[in-house]
């Protein structure tokens, strides 16, 4: 009688799960690379091709005669092709070169390099916080859904969501910053640090970290909701699933079902979104320095376009988007490594 | 020794909307070491709520009143932590659909040893792998998949996790629900077998649950017949397969009929008017396949069909029989127009397939589908007069659509047609929603009907009805019919023609009784000797 | 119910009955209830704002009452930098965030529908194709990429309906997307093609009346987070400065200084007035989720 098997095994020497995951690895990047090529083109399309002729912006309305105007267009390469254009200006993007500022007039890298870090510490401060406040609550409210704390914690997450950032940043600028009536301000209303600071590294942190307070409140109320949200809605789908019954059924105690099978199933999914959402921590952190005057790449995007400073928009935009994308190429692989059902597939 | 399960006036109900919903009422069982216990119902009995109310894992809004008597103790007055205690080391669960019931994201080695971590205290991390490397062998699997995960595995594969990880802490009894359904037959009669030997070697209680009587028959000495939250039957599974007491068990019997058995044939040679029998020569088939093969992927992708000559005649009706993966479904959807075949022609009254969109839809006016799943199969949006009418309207047919769509669903057996015409799917029964599709298809008029798995889905009592609809269509429009199955009760109950598919290829193919009373390929005898039968079958032992 | 004449009216008749149940449950939800209650206020107030009162007190050269005067009886709301009506600006308001809140959702719904249906019905590398672009639009900053397009653009209503229309509708393509690939494996949609339907009659008969109500409540939360974006681009100085708007009102209040001056009166309403908006939108939006997607009834709260 013929042996009549089953299915087809499905297993996979260890050498060729590894090479399955540098070409997952390779893909991914490769992806990543296409996307960074796109918003290059994004940003020459919209700064260089959809305002019309450059050389008028950068006279902004001075009166000059043809021959300057041609002058100019030749400085800097406007008289030639489109594409010849875009060429010059992918090399330069290559080298580091995002052109001249025209209100500073410096180069846009280096004004952009100054402002960096001061944007990572207050989004990267504020998203670290606002990921375990939103996970820590969007857990509680779902295991005990329908319960007072959810229904508490989801409608103050809903009604902050409501609330635009920076008039949130506003008030308690009023409320905290400046002072209301007979209270007085109980921090910063601007910058990173004030003048008068003493010498030595552990006051400049302290005052770094008093400045930072309030735009990172600002920050964390506005974006938690999200990862609240998130948490709560992923792990309410994944406590209606068969396993857990199958936990209970081998005597588990509740708070185990939840640690072990649970949670760290419905974190997984939670991941990518968390990612997903950082385009809107970088939307909040423009208004947030603007509001707080935070000397970073937010507050230069508002400088920029109030001018507006073109060559600096575009560097903004490059350098914000860019760092998104890339953020989410590192998440994309992190999942990868971390949920075993795309690992294998 | 007490009864390691004991049942006594066990109820169980539902709060719905603030009213109690009774789902089990009054059940008396009892169950020792070493027996084999059969509960047989249709889905909704209430045969799964009375199993998990042995462990007390029903949900909050259920209640439970009598004794449930677990080794002696009422799970009812057990404290939590005694409860838990209780689970999996006195009784434990292979729960139905493995691929759900295991958590996805954790490997197989490390969900077997967490019952074993939780219940025995601390022991070395050698001795626990050990101990899963032996459990892992005894359901047959290879030890080196302990790191895989469930995705990783086939259905056979997962279900035989569940086992080993329900053998685990040496429970005194097994509950098994449904611990086959969603798995082919040879996988099928390899789990229970499986299941069969480990019970016995270790003189624990099994308490096996299905809707399938011929499953139960097969693995179990004592059967018990539960019918709308009540037991209507219990004793000996011989005497219970013999003489059932209760109508509602015959029905059950009735419902996975015998290969073999002449009581079950619905559809004996005679029936064939002879001078359609001879039009089933080549050449003058209705529909054709001649050497089709279906490729999925490029270059070496799937060969889901292979080389592939097959006919449907004139008033007769084929059944395509195969496991899942088998190629069935692909060769199916081939020959509806739905999949164009890699090579190889479709001939439909001698001219092949169209290819333009308006020469397929001509030719899709002609055969006809109907579908595993009636519930899927509507539209829940649609009435059912828009589901019938549906065909008419693609084919710009609307001149006398109300008188068609009522002939077609009178012709579908739901009468009066007019009482019907306002219903959604979701007002119908299982049986109606199947007749709807069914109607649906008629409605065109074809010449052919091809039924993929048509009563898969359907509850045990309601399948021999739609069968005989078929049946009945064959003899009074001439409508012939593929029926493609899984199953070969089925194909003997209806079919004068089979065709055993393997792994692309048809293996064997003729008439009825000549295929499954002396099958000539291997295959063929495989699935013969896995189809767990009734008595008369010498595969068996009893 | 008497007997209707025709299938069709029976047909209808029956999806009456079907809206009529969809109401039911969506009544049970109080946030819902409360969300459209406000919508129909304020939606009434901002219609009618041109008759209620007058207009001409938005003009500067029209007022004669002193900057920045805390609430009184003349002027309930207190007054801005150049002594207008901090009532009447933030009445007036309403119409420029609701308008563009509607288009610009509008806008981005159509465009994400289009894209999701498309690329789940079709599959092959069309589909691959565009969900990549979606992909790309998805993890871009939307208020970047709006910020970018408002400034080299005219300043103008339309220009902010486009920068938050075209940079808003990657979510409701991979919704849409989503939902049509579910739709699609229904064996109802096989059997509509062996029945010989072509695409349009299952884009048209099977997957848009299922994809449509999740839509429909999509482009209320979409409605909610547009006006936030339009509140957000006027803030920043990128909005129409023809007219008046609760983001323009608050950069106004930014810039005269009137947040250190601690005029509380001129910056609360405004914002008030965005956040009851969104609130009020975004709890339909909720409502209307757990009507249309019963997967969400009894589990959401």
């Amino acid at each position: 009688m013929t042996q009549v098997s089953e299915a087809p095994e499905r297993v996979r020497p260890r050498g060729e799960r590894s090479l399955r995951l540098a070409r997952l690895v390779g893909a991914k990047i490769g992806g990543g690379l296409v996307s960074l090529f796109l918003v290059a083109v994004l940003g020459f399309l919209l700064f260089r091709v959809l305002p019309g002729d450059p050389a008028r912006a950068m006279t902004r309305g001075a009166p000059v005669s043809a021959e300057q105007l041609a002058a100019l267009r030749h400085r800097f390469g406007l008289d030639q092709p489109l594409w010849k254009q875009f060429l010059d200006f992918l090399v330069n993007l290559l080298h580091g070169d995002l052109g001249v500022s025209y209100t500073y007039s410096r180069p846009v890298a280096e004004l952009i390099a100054e402002r960096f870090w001061p944007t990572v510490l207050l989004t990267g401060t504020s998203t670290v916080i606002a990921v375990l406040l939103g996970l820590w609550m969007g857990t509680r409210a779902a295991w005990r859904h329908g319960g007072t704390f959810d229904r508490l914690s989801s409608s103050v997450a809903l009604s902050l969501w409501s609330v635009p950032t920076f008039w949130l940043g506003l008030i308690l600028l009023m409320a905290l910053g400046v002072g209301v009536g007979p209270l007085p301000g109980l921090f910063p209303v601007s910058g990173m640090s004030a003048p008068d600071v003493p010498p030595g590294l552990l006051p400049r942190v302290l005052d770094t970290a008093h400045h930072l307070v309030l735009p990172c409140v600002t920050m964390v109320a506005v974006v938690y909701a999200q990862y609240l949200m998130v948490m709560r809605s992923s792990l309410l789908e994944e406590m209606g699933e068969d396993y857990l019954t199958t936990a209970r059924a081998k005597g588990l105690r509740e708070d185990l079902v939840r640690r072990r099978h649970a949670v760290p199933n419905a974190l997984l999914p939670t991941v990518t979104l968390i990612f997903l959402h950082l385009g809107l921590v970088v939307a909040g952190a423009i208004t947030v320095e603007t509001v707080f005057s935070w000397p970073g790449l937010g507050l230069l995007t508002y400088e920029a376009l109030r001018g507006p400073d073109l060559p600096l928009l575009q560097g903004t935009f490059i350098v914000l988007a860019g760092s998104v994308i890339v953020m989410n190429i590192l998440a994309d692989l992190l999942y990868h490594v971390l949920d075993p059902r795309v690992r294998g597939s | 020794m007490s009864p390691i399960l004991r049942l006594r006036d066990t109820s169980v109900s539902y709060l719905r909307d603030g009213e109690l919903v009774p789902a089990v009422r009054g059940v008396n069982l009892s169950l020792d070491a070493g027996e084999t216990l059969g509960l047989a119902g249709e889905s909704g009995c209430g045969k799964t709520t009375l199993a998990m109310s042995v462990l007390h894992l029903l949900p909050r809004s259920a209640r439970l009143d009598g004794e449930v008597l677990l080794d002696g103790h009422d799970v009812r007055t057990l404290s939590w932590g005694e409860l838990r205690a209780a689970r999996w080391s006195s009784a434990s669960v292979v729960f139905q659909g493995a691929m759900h019931a295991l958590n996805p994201v954790r490997s197989i080695g490390a969900q077997i040893a967490e019952p074993m971590r939780l219940h025995e205290g601390k022991q070395s991390e050698s001795r626990l792998r050990e101990r899963i490397a032996e459990l892992l062998e005894q359901v047959e699997l290879p030890v080196r998949r302990v790191d895989a995960h469930p995705h990783e595995l086939s259905g056979g594969q997962r279900q035989r996790v569940m086992i080993a990880m329900a053998l685990a802490c040496g429970p005194r009894l097994l509950i098994a629900d449904e611990p086959t359904t969603a798995l082919d037959v040879v996988v099928q009669s390899q789990i229970l077998e499986l299941l069969g030997r480990l019970v016995s070697e270790r003189d624990i209680a099994l308490m096996m649950i299905s809707h399938d009587l011929s499953v139960l028959s097969s693995s179990c000495s004592e059967l018990a017949v539960m019918y709308q939250g009540e037991l209507v039957e219990q004793g000996p599974t011989d005497r219970v397969m013999a003489d059932p007491g209760h109508e509602h068990s015959r029905a059950l019997a009735a419902a996975f009929p015998t290969v073999g058995d002449s009581r079950f044939r619905f559809a004996p040679a005679g029936t064939r008017p002879s001078e359609e029998a001879s039009s089933a020569e080549p050449g003058s088939a209705l529909l054709a396949a001649r050497g089709v093969s279906v490729n999925f992927g490029s270059g070496d992708g799937i060969h889901a069909v292979r080389e592939v000559n097959l006919e449907v005649a004139d008033n007769e009706i084929l059944a395509l029989v195969g496991q899942s993966g088998s190629g069935k479904t692909t060769l199916a959807r081939t020959l509806l127009g739905l999949q164009r075949p890699s090579s190889g022609r479709v001939l439909f009254d001698g001219a092949e397939l169209a290819t333009s969109t308006r020469g397929l839809r001509r030719y899709r006016g002609q055969v006809q589908l109907v579908l595993q799943d009636p519930t899927g199969a509507l539209n829940p949006r649609h009435t059912v007069y828009e589901a019938v009418a549906e065909g008419l309207r693609i084919h710009g047919a609307t001149s006398d659509e109300r008188d068609r769509v009522t002939e077609a669903l009178e012709a579908a057996e739901l009468r009066p047609a007019e009482s019907f015409f306002a219903r959604f799917p979701h007002e119908l029964s299982g049986g109606q929603r199947q007749r709807v599709v069914i109607a649906g298809a008629l409605v065109l008029r074809p010449s052919v009907l091809v039924a993929d798995e048509p009563v898969a889905s359907l509850d045990a009592t309601v399948r021999g009805e739609i069968l005989a609809l078929l049946l009945r269509l064959r003899v009074e429009r001439g409508l012939s019919t593929l029926v493609i199955t899984h199953d070969l009760g089925l194909a003997w109950t209806i079919a004068d023609r089979v065709a055993v598919m393997y792994q692309g290829h048809i293996v064997e193919e003729g008439e009825v009784e000549q295929v499954l009373l002396n099958p000539a390929h291997d295959y063929t005898r495989t699935l013969l000797a896995a189809v767990p039968s009734l008595r008369e079958q010498p595969a068996t032992e009893r | 119910m008497s007997a209707p004449a025709t299938p069709r009216a029976i047909a209808w008749s029956r999806r009456g009955a079907t809206l009529a149940e969809s109401w039911r449950v969506y009544r049970r939800d109080r946030g819902g209830l409360v969300g459209l209650a406000l919508l129909v206020v304020i939606v009434a107030l901002a219609v009618l704002a041109p008759v209620l009162t007058d207009g001409s007190g938005l003009n500067v050269t029209r007022v004669d009452a002193a900057p920045l005067q805390p609430p009184s009886a003349s002027h309930w709301l207190g007054t801005d930098e150049s002594g207008r009506s901090v009532l009447l600006l933030t009445w007036w308001g309403a119409r420029m965030s609701l308008v563009i809140g509607l288009a610009a959702a509008a806008l981005s719904v159509v465009i994400g529908t289009v894209v999701g249906v498309l690329a789940a019905h079709f599959g092959g590398w069309t589909s691959t194709l565009l969900m990549r672009f979606t992909d790309f639009f998805l993890v871009l900053p939307a208020l970047v990429l709006a910020i970018a397009l408002s400034t080299v653009l005219t300043r103008g209503l339309g220009t902010i309906v486009l920068a938050i229309g075209v940079t808003s509708w990657p979510q409701t393509a991979r919704l849409v997307r989503a939902q049509t690939l579910t739709v699609e494996t229904r064996p109802y949609i096989e059997r509509a093609k062996a029945l010989g339907g072509g695409h349009r009659h299952v884009i048209g008969k099977h997957v848009l009346p299922a994809v449509l109500p999740l839509v429909f409540a999509t482009t209320t939360l979409t409605v909610a987070s547009a006006i936030i974006a339009e509140s957000t681009l006027s803030f920043l100085g990128l909005g129409d400065p023809s007219r008046v708007s609760w983001g323009a009102m608050l950069k106004s209040a930014m810039d005269t200084g009137a947040v250190t001056a601690g005029a509380w009166w001129y910056l609360l309403p405004p914002g008030l007035g965005i956040a009851i908006v969104v609130l009020s939108f975004t709890l339909c939006g909720r409502a209307l989720e757990t009507v249309f997607n019963p997967r969400l009834r009894g589990v959401g709260a």
